[in-house]
Parts: structure tokens; sequence; C-alpha cells
């Protein structure tokens, strides 16, 4: 047989440029730490590694959870045919939010720690759980398909049997960690800006997890539709686009009201760049598409349900950047380096590459898909200008996304004006309590003990000032490291013949090489001689 | 009996000798004019206009770091220091992010990084029953160690004797559910900069309020879920039987097409 080597298309020499760049910038992040490969610093620890790659990875795929549920828990028989691509995509997105986190923990070897090391107070340990395990349930789900595609007739039997269940246990342990992705921001009260910062972010999260999971499925079988022809009915896709609404609703109510109960209200219509990326995530990400799919012409249109389906991508994007990043009130300013966007693009591509591979390969998508009348057949009435619209505001959204994450960081902790402030008190004034005169260590030459007196080396100073000698040459702990001095090390410009230069420039200090004649300016007189 | 540190803002002179003593105890690169806390820098003294201000970590009685680190590398020792244990930390930067006095600092630069911060030379000095480097060398006593409760009985009385020489609060009793590190100053805490940390409360609360919900959560979404879909699918079947019973014998229900 040949070896069928793979055609070059377009894509895929985009695809193969992006791994390329991406491998650079994982060598430079493995091999020379996080500092020379991320914009990330103290004030700025988690960057688009963590708002990105999993705050909206483990959203969009939230669809998996949804659809499983719809389709084997409640018995909506019409939805099956999303099932499998849906719970692929989750499986895909979870597993490449781990690569994503084994990029961005400072010592990813040891990331099963969170499951022997446990610490039932933090939300990270519950996500870190929960995230393993679902990942473990997604494979379950996805694995008929591997065993349908090999003809593996007893495993397939055991995983049937136990579907169910399994299903049960992915909806609570998406809930749980979908909803704690925000919890993981409720313990910064004084960080986060007060359009985001809320006991109900869980919720929040929660609810925008569904739509936006929703939403990818739209959004998804479309593009399958596109690269390999395989298409999802119609109605399928506006039953969820009604879902969307719902929830988005929802959201929306809950969003505004927990801001008015907490008095931020009036944050929205100050003209801050938060208010803007406010309104880009709630107005263009939310509202607009809420809208334009109450308008039958729209939602029962191809393209202007995939518009919209992305509107409210973009709109999640945001929204979850907006907390992550946008947001944190800081005092340092952070912008992705170009390796942190390098990787976070090439792990995303990952996601296509894999995806479609799987797609050629395994019946993923329901057979008689594939010989579906074209798009263009369905579409009788295309509505151009609100095409145009639609494809306006999602220029504007990622625009936003851009400016969300090159966000100039507010004054969080202003130092306040010196003038304000009036000292009562001088501590200068307080009786200082040096530390006892210390003796050095006589070499073998030694005319006499030289013996040291803090309090009357700093009568020579303006203020009492310790780093000078302290810095590297005297130890202050541990006074031990104090050699015998000689002559030699001093006149080498070491210890104190480091300011007793003689110059008598700098300091004005005496000289102390052997030569100056003043021994008795260090050393005690021998007695009676 | 847990310890503590006061540092006396009026009696600070800016000399520097807690921060060196700091980086020679923990064997700390001492390179000059740090202006800030790093990792290589866990405590120094800060000239914010007129006043020296020493920063340090606040060592809180109920740490929030220790609270969000998912593998405990994190603790809060019985004797007081908030210490570290970094052969289990995964490099998260959660106690980073969640620190609300903006304590832990990354090693950055290095390629397996670790965090950095005070440890109030638990194993060197405290756990053996002696003082902190810092507090040592402390030539004004500006900043001293001793009993939680003894230094803030001391700084009541400091507070009485010396009415017009603080202002009248003892910051870190209260702050952020309680530090281990207090501070006594002649001008207001916020005026300094100091964080008005939610005074009442602990932050891990914050989180655990929501958390302790999980149990409840799992168990009633689960029970709910099997029941739905045990109703859901008992009324399918039995649709299944009768429409099965119907197409036997399809003169007597007349009535129900299908």
């Amino acid at each position: 047989m040949k070896l069928k080597l793979p055609q070059l298309t377009f894509w895929r020499v985009v695809a193969g440029i992006i791994y390329v760049i991406g491998l650079y910038a994982t060598f430079l992040r493995f091999g020379k730490g996080l500092g020379a490969s991320t914009n990330l610093s103290d004030e700025f620890p988690w960057g688009i590694w963590i708002g990105f790659d999993v705050m909206v990875g483990v959203g969009l795929a939230a669809g998996g959870f949804i659809i499983a549920a719809t389709v084997h828990i409640f018995n909506l028989e019409q939805y099956k045919a999303i099932a499998r691509p849906t719970i692929l995509t989750a499986f895909l997105g979870y597993s490449l939010v781990i690569v994503a986190l084994l990029f961005d923990l400072g010592r990813p070897y040891r990331i099963w720690h969170p499951l022997i090391m446990w610490n039932p107070h933090s939300v990270m340990f519950e996500v870190a759980w929960c995230v393993t395990l679902y990942t473990m349930v997604l494979a379950l789900e996805f694995s008929p398909i591997f065993f349908e595609r090999f003809n593996l007739k007893v495993p397939l039997k055991w995983v049937r049997a136990i579907y169910l269940p399994v299903v049960i246990l992915g909806v609570i342990l998406s809930t749980l960690h979908q909803s704690s992705l925000g919890t993981l921001y409720v313990i910064v009260p004084d960080k986060l800006h007060g359009l985001w910062y809320s006991p109900f972010l869980p919720v929040f999260f929660f609810i925008t997890a569904i739509a936006a999971g929703l939403a990818m499925t739209i959004f998804e079988s479309f593009l399958s539709y596109r690269a390999f022809g395989k298409r999802i009915e119609l109605d399928i896709l506006v039953g969820i686009s009604r879902v969307i609404v719902v929830v988005l609703s929802v959201f929306l109510v809950l969003k505004l009201q927990d801001l008015s109960h907490r008095g931020n209200l009036p944050l929205m219509f100050e003209f801050t760049q938060e208010s803007v990326l406010f309104w880009g995530e709630l107005g263009l990400g939310t509202m607009l598409p809420v809208g334009l799919l109450l308008i039958p012409k729209i939602r029962e249109n191809e393209r202007g349900l995939f518009f919209c389906a992305l509107l409210v991508l973009l709109g999640f994007i945001l929204g979850r950047l907006n907390v992550s990043i946008t947001g944190m009130l800081n005092t340092e300013t952070y912008f992705p380096k170009w390796t942190e966007i390098a990787i976070t693009t090439a792990i995303v591509t990952l996601g296509f590459t894999i995806f479609s591979i799987v797609v050629k390969n395994f019946p993923v998508f329901p057979l008689e898909d594939l010989e579906t009348m074209p798009l263009s057949a369905h579409e009788k009435n295309p509505v151009f200008s609100v095409r145009l619209v639609l494809g306006m505001w999602g220029l504007l959204l990622i625009a936003m996304i851009a400016l969300a994450l090159a966000k100039k960081n507010e004054l969080n902790h202003q130092v306040p004006q010196a003038a304000l402030l009036n000292r009562t008190v001088n501590p200068l004034e307080q009786k200082l309590e040096y530390p006892p005169p210390f003796e050095f260590p006589p070499g073998k030459d030694s005319p006499g003990l030289v013996i040291f007196d803090h309090e009357k080396h700093n009568e020579y100073q303006e203020r009492p000032d310790c780093k000078p000698c302290h810095v590297d040459m005297f130890g202050l702990v541990i006074i031990t490291n104090v050699p015998a001095i000689t002559h030699e090390m001093l006149d080498k410009g070491e210890l104190c013949g480091k300011c007793h230069t003689g110059s008598g420039n700098e300091n004005e200090s005496f000289g102390v090489t052997k030569e100056a004649d003043n021994c008795d300016s260090c050393h005690e007189e021998e007695n009676g001689e | 009996m847990s310890y503590a540190i006061l540092t006396d803002l009026t009696r600070c002179i800016g000399c520097q000798a807690c921060a060196l003593a700091c980086k020679e105890i923990n064997e700390l690169p001492k390179e000059d004019g740090a202006l800030k806390l790093s990792a290589t820098t866990w405590t120094m003294v800060e000239k914010r206009h007129d006043v020296f201000i020493r920063h340090q970590c606040f060592h809180c009685l109920e740490p929030t770091c220790v609270s969000v680190c998912p593998v405990t590398a994190l603790e809060k020792t019985q004797e007081g220091p908030v210490i570290y244990h970094e052969d289990r930390c995964i490099g998260c930067r959660y106690c980073i992010m969640a620190c609300p006095f903006e304590i832990p600092k990354y090693e950055w630069d290095s390629v397996l990084p670790r965090v950095q911060k005070c440890i109030m030379c638990y194993q060197k000095r405290v756990s053996l029953g002696e003082q902190p480097a810092c507090t040592s060398v402390c030539p004004t006593g500006a900043t001293v160690f001793g009993q939680r409760d003894q230094l803030i009985a001391q700084a009541q009385q400091r507070l009485q004797n010396h009415p017009n020489r603080y202002v009248n609060h003892i910051y870190g009793v209260h702050e952020a559910g309680g530090t281990s590190v207090l501070y006594l100053s002649d001008i207001p805490f916020d005026q300094l900069g100091f964080k008005h940390a939610r005074s009442d409360e602990a932050y891990p609360k914050l989180t655990w309020n929501i958390l302790s919900q999980i149990p409840s959560v799992a168990g009633v979404g689960g029970v709910m879920m099997f029941g739905l879909w045990w109703i859901i699918n008992r009324r399918i079947t039995l649709e299944q039987e009768q429409k099965k019973n119907n197409s036997k014998s399809p003169d007597s229900n007349q009535k129900k097409t299908p």
C-alpha cells in the first residue's frame, strides 16, 4: 500500500506555521522559565493562560454536559444527532485545558499533587478534582464511539450499562467546577472591580457557561458543515438558540439585580475603560444576540443563527477576560507576551486538528448526514443587512477583547499625597540602643586590640545607618564570619578599607594603611609601654 | 499561645537592619536598593513621605494563602508563623492572587520557581525558642517579638500612656480577621497606604461559605436527576406499551388517535 501524504491546503499551511512558532515558544517557556516567556509578575500572577485557556476553554466545553443531560436524562431524542460531536468537543476542550495548565504551572510535573495533598478549603483543590474526574467521565462518554469503530462489543456493553450514572456524575461535576471557576475570584473583594465582583460569581459563571456551551454547539455545527460537509438539522439548532435566549435573559436579570443590590449600577455609566468593556460584554455580547434571536427571521436563517452564536461566544470570552484580567485592579499593566499568545494559538489550533482527524476516522456524526443538501439550498432569504451589522458588532467585540487585554490599570492602592502628612513624632529624638562594642579578633602582629564602638562610629553620620558596613562586609545576625583582619585586606580595599581609604574626599575617613602612622585610631595601646 | 511581631512606626529610624538581618539569615542576595518586597527581599523598610514603614508578611490568624492553596503547601503553624512547604507547591500562584496584603512573591526568573515570603524565621529561630533575626537586631525597639496577647496589651499600654503620640488604633488586631504582625503609628493607617482589609471577617470565609454547599448540591442534584430520568423513562415505556396494546386491538381504542 502506498503511504498517503496529507494534501497541502491553505489552512494546513497556516496550522503548520502556528505549530512551529508554538514549539519555539514551548522551548522558551520550559527552557527559560515563566519570567522570560511571559509578561506575568507578582502584581499580575495570572495571565491569558488562565484567563483565556482555562476560564474560556472550560466554559466553551460546557455543551458536553448539557447535551448529554438533554439526550440521556431528559430523553429528548431529536438532540441525539449533536450529542457525539458535542461530547468530542468537550473531551478535547478539557484535555487542552490540562495542556494549557501544564504551561502555566510553575512546577507542571507536580500537577497530580492536589489528588493526594488535600485542602478542602481551597476552591482550586475542588476545581482540580472536578476537572480530573470530569475528563475521565468525558472519556467514558466518548468511548462508545471508539469501541464501535473497532467493533469491540464487550466493552461497549459495559459502558452502555453504566452510561446513565456516568452522565449524571458528569452533570454534577460540571455544575460544581463551572461555578467554582467563578468562586476562585470571590476571595479577592478588594482586587476585582465593582462591576464584576460579587459573591454570586459562581452563579454567573455557571449560567454563562451554559449559554456559551450551547452557542459553541451551533458554531461548531456550521464549521463542521463547511469543513467536512457534515451538517445538522436546522430545527435542532433553532431549538438550542431558544434555550440560549432564555438562559442569557436570566443572566441579564440576575446580573443587573446584583449590581443594583450592591449599589454598583452607577459604575456602568461612568465612562471608564471598565465600563466600556462591561458594555461590550453585556450589551454587544449578551443583550444584542438575545434581541436578534427573538426575531424569527434571523433565528431561522442559517447565517443569522451562526453570527448570533458567534456574538454570544465573543461576549462570553470578553466576560471571562473581564473578570480575570480587565477587572483586576492593579498597579501594573499586563499585556500577554508573544510567547503566551503563540502557545494559546497553538493549543486552539491543536483542538481543531484533532477534531478533524477524529471526525474523519470515527463515527462521530450520524451517517445520513453525509448526503444532505448544500447550505445554499436552504438559504432562500439571505438577510444581508443583518449579516453586515452582526459582522461589524463581531469585529467590535474582537477589538474589545484586545482592549481588555491591553488594559491600563486603575489606581488601586494610591499612595496619599505627601503634603497631607504631618508627623507628630521624630523617631531620631529617641535614645538609640546601640549594639555593645565589638572586639575584633586580633591578627598575628597586632599592636593592640581593635574594639569597634557602634555609637562612636555613628557620631559622624546624619542618621544611624547600618547599611554601609552590614550589607556585605560584616554579618549582622551571626557575627561569626568576621575574620582576623590583616592590613593586606585593608590595603585591597576590603572591610574597613572600603571607606577608610585616607583620600579624605568622600567620607572624610582617615586611612588605615600600615604606613598611615595612626595606629592608635583603631588599636588600643598596650598597657604601660 | 502564639507569637507575633509588633512594629511601632514612631520608633523606626529606617536603618534597614531588619532587612539586612533577614537577608543574612535566609541567605538571600544582598543587592542594594530594594524598593519593594520580592522573592529575594522578604522584609524591607519603605520611606513613605517622612514615615518609615517596615513591610513583611502579616502572618494572618486565618491566612488567605493557606486557605486557597490546593496542595497545603502553605501552613499556619501553632506558634504563629505562616510557613511554606516547597516540596508540595505546584506553582499555581493562587496564593499570590488571593493574598489581600500582596505578600507572597514568585521566583519568576527560575525554571523551577518557588513562592517566597517572610516565614518569621520559623525553622531557624522561632521553633528553637529564639526570636526572629529582624527583631533581634532592631536598635530602637521599633519592632519587637513576643506573645501576641502580651504584645497587644503592651500596645494598648502605649496608646494609653501617650495618647498624643499615636493614632488610637492597633493595626492587625482585627484586620483580615486578625494578624500576627501588629503596627502602631502616629499617622492614620489609611493615609500611609495600609490596606483597610475588611476588618471583621477573615477572607477564607468568603469562599468557604460557597464551598461548604457542595455536598448538598451534589446530593440533591444527583437524586433529582435520577428521579427525573426515572419519571421520564417510565412515561415513555408506558406510552410504548399503550401503543403496542393499541395496535393489537385497534377497535377498542378508536378515540385515541396516534
